[in-house]
């Protein structure tokens, strides 16, 4: 399905003292199976946007569109369409209230009126997704899991309805480095495995190109940069205008390159930089055995 | 959340928030008792209930309050208020209007359900317009003057009053961030397919399971950190304080009490008048 949102406008607490615009004017769209990474500082809209696109909240001005409904409707066609999206918020290890991970992770597909053995299977699935052994978690209660572990039970629980699109909104934040690259990529797989339609907010962006192909910048509620995830992230001036750092690969090639080697700087993850940096010396190396006939 | 509920502070400057917690507390206690004032049929007379009301309604006004979030507010409140219309409504004997069977409608009945309501509403807007005028710390402030007195008689009630003021302060600050982990985690779990618009009342008592759980978790969670918070921070709860800013009464605080007497008189008189 495709997803399109025309001018979301959403202001939080309208017509009170408290009155802030989170959105002004985003308009975007998103292909079926597409995957787009979604920036910005805090407050910059990110989360707002993503609970627009899962229906949660009703814009103040324009719309989203899922395929043919609008999101926020209160239609039959609109629920059903948004049962398709899967959103998982952020820290979703705090809203786990069941008895035991079997039941925390089945709550979305009973939801979704499917029988018993499909339930079991659909936990058994997504626990195996999340990378947790599904024998020994299955009627653990939820609250003696890790954090890490909880996380990953929280994620099943929205992976397990097996939604058409998936949007996670910061799943990394709080996680250690190696925490983080284990589950970016397995956000990766699940994505392949099921060609769903991917919306990730983060701040990795060391990481972020691994697993996404579009980024979408925001600031102040505004996008201010939208396209291939390599353009935008080595695009200095509208990480700058977000007020976001370049990724570290991107400031190592920019470095080298004022110090007068021939480097591109869209190289952004490190084996890719690494592979352009000897490149460039082995160019300089041959220059010299050229011209100064050293040995 | 577009409500203004009890326990929202918004720094705003206006009248209301320039005068003494302590003025603002007397006031709000009194605006809180005045509709109980009432005469020999337990409930006030029609120009005693008038006179609070448009009272208020200045107060609001003056206060800067955002007066759609109010009336929002206050048409949740309705919510409980129905019940207790409903109950006043069949136990109040009286002239029968309307007899269906055993039930009987008295116009005495309609009238106390009416006034029940009537000091629900009025409760919840002066709470309100209390704490949106007043800061937590100045709230605290106040009521450790004014509870100040009684220190003096004996030492435990002293300490008493600093822990009880502490424990106000903190609990009203917190009422908004409740409501808003409410509201998240409704989303979270409609996001996960959980009905929470159904229609059906039984349905919806069931997806408030979900909502309580993680609610009651992350508050006994959020009170153990701020606990080791302010543990850290060498907090004691029986210290002696000083503070910043003294509490001083000024011409402001005595038109203001001087207004709020006059009004309470006039109701007072027009309550006996009416009997």
């Amino acid at each position: 399905m495709l997803i399109r949102v025309e001018g979301l406008t959403y202001t939080y607490a309208a017509g009170t003292p408290l009155e802030r615009a989170a959105l002004r004017g985003v308009s975007l769209d998103i292909r079926a199976g597409e995957r787009v990474g979604i920036l910005g500082p805090t407050g910059s809209g990110k989360s707002t946007l993503v609970q627009h696109v899962a229906g949660l909240l009703k814009p103040t001005a324009g719309r989203v569109w899922l395929g043919d409904v609008v999101a926020h409707a209160r239609t039959r066609a609109a629920r059903a369409r948004r049962r398709q999206v899967g959103l998982a918020f952020q820290y979703p290890e705090d809203q786990t209230f069941e008895r035991t991970v079997f039941r925390e992770v089945a709550f979305g597909p009973r939801n979704l009126g499917l029988d018993e053995a499909e339930v079991l299977a659909r936990v058994r699935w997504a626990l195996g997704m999340v990378g947790l052994d599904t024998t020994r978690v299955m009627g653990r209660v939820p609250f003696t899991l890790s954090g890490g572990e909880l996380r990953r039970v929280a994620l099943a629980g929205v992976l397990a309805m097996r939604p058409e699109v998936l949007i996670l909104d910061e799943p990394t934040a709080g996680l250690d480095p190696r925490g983080r690259r284990e589950l970016l990529a397995q956000v990766r797989t699940w994505q392949e495995e099921t060609g769903m339609t991917l919306l990730l907010v983060s701040h990795d962006l060391a990481e972020l190109p691994r697993v996404v192909e579009r980024a979408v910048v925001l600031a102040g509620g505004g996008v201010v940069a939208d396209g291939p995830v390599r353009q935008v992230l080595s695009d200095g001036e509208a990480l700058r205008v977000a007020g976001l750092d370049v990724p570290p690969t991107v400031a190592l090639l920019r470095a080298l390159r004022t110090a007068g080697w021939s480097v591109r700087t869209d190289r952004l993850l490190p084996e890719e930089a690494a592979a352009e940096i000897a490149e460039a010396r082995d160019i300089l190396h041959s220059i010299a055995d050229d011209g100064g006939g050293h040995p | 959340m577009n409500l203004l509920l009890p326990g929202t502070h918004v720094a705003a400057d206006s009248v209301l928030h320039r005068l003494d917690p302590r003025v603002k507390m007397g006031g709000a206690l009194l605006l809180m008792v005045l509709p109980f004032a009432a005469g020999s049929k337990d409930r006030p007379c029609l120009a005693s209930t008038l006179l609070l009301v448009a009272f208020v309604a200045v107060l609001v006004v003056l206060s800067t309050a955002p007066i759609r979030a109010l009336l929002r507010t206050l048409r949740t409140v309705l919510w409980v208020g129905f019940f207790m219309f409903f109950f006043y409504l069949f136990t109040t004997p009286g002239q029968p209007l309307v007899a269906v069977g055993g039930i009987r409608v008295s116009w005495e009945g309609l009238l106390a359900g009416g006034t029940q309501i009537y000091r629900l509403c009025l409760l919840v807007t002066v709470s309100a317009l209390l704490t949106f005028t007043t800061s937590p710390a100045q709230l605290a402030h106040g009521l450790e003057a004014v509870l100040a007195p009684l220190g003096r008689l004996c030492l435990p009630v002293r300490e008493f009053t600093r822990a009880f003021t502490i424990v106000l302060t903190i609990a009203l600050r917190f009422v908004p961030t409740l409501f808003d982990e409410i509201e998240k985690i409704t989303r979270a779990q409609q996001a996960r397919g959980a009905d929470v618009r159904s229609p059906s009342p039984v349905q919806r008592v069931r997806t408030w399971v979900p909502l309580f759980v993680p609610i009651f978790v992350s508050a006994f969670r959020r009170a153990d950190e701020l606990a080791m918070a302010m543990e850290a921070r060498g907090f004691r709860s029986a210290h002696r304080r000083t503070h910043l800013h003294r509490l001083q009464l000024t011409g402001r605080d005595l038109m203001a009490s001087l207004v709020l007497v006059a009004v309470g008189l006039a109701i007072l008189g027009l309550e006996r008048w009416a009997q």
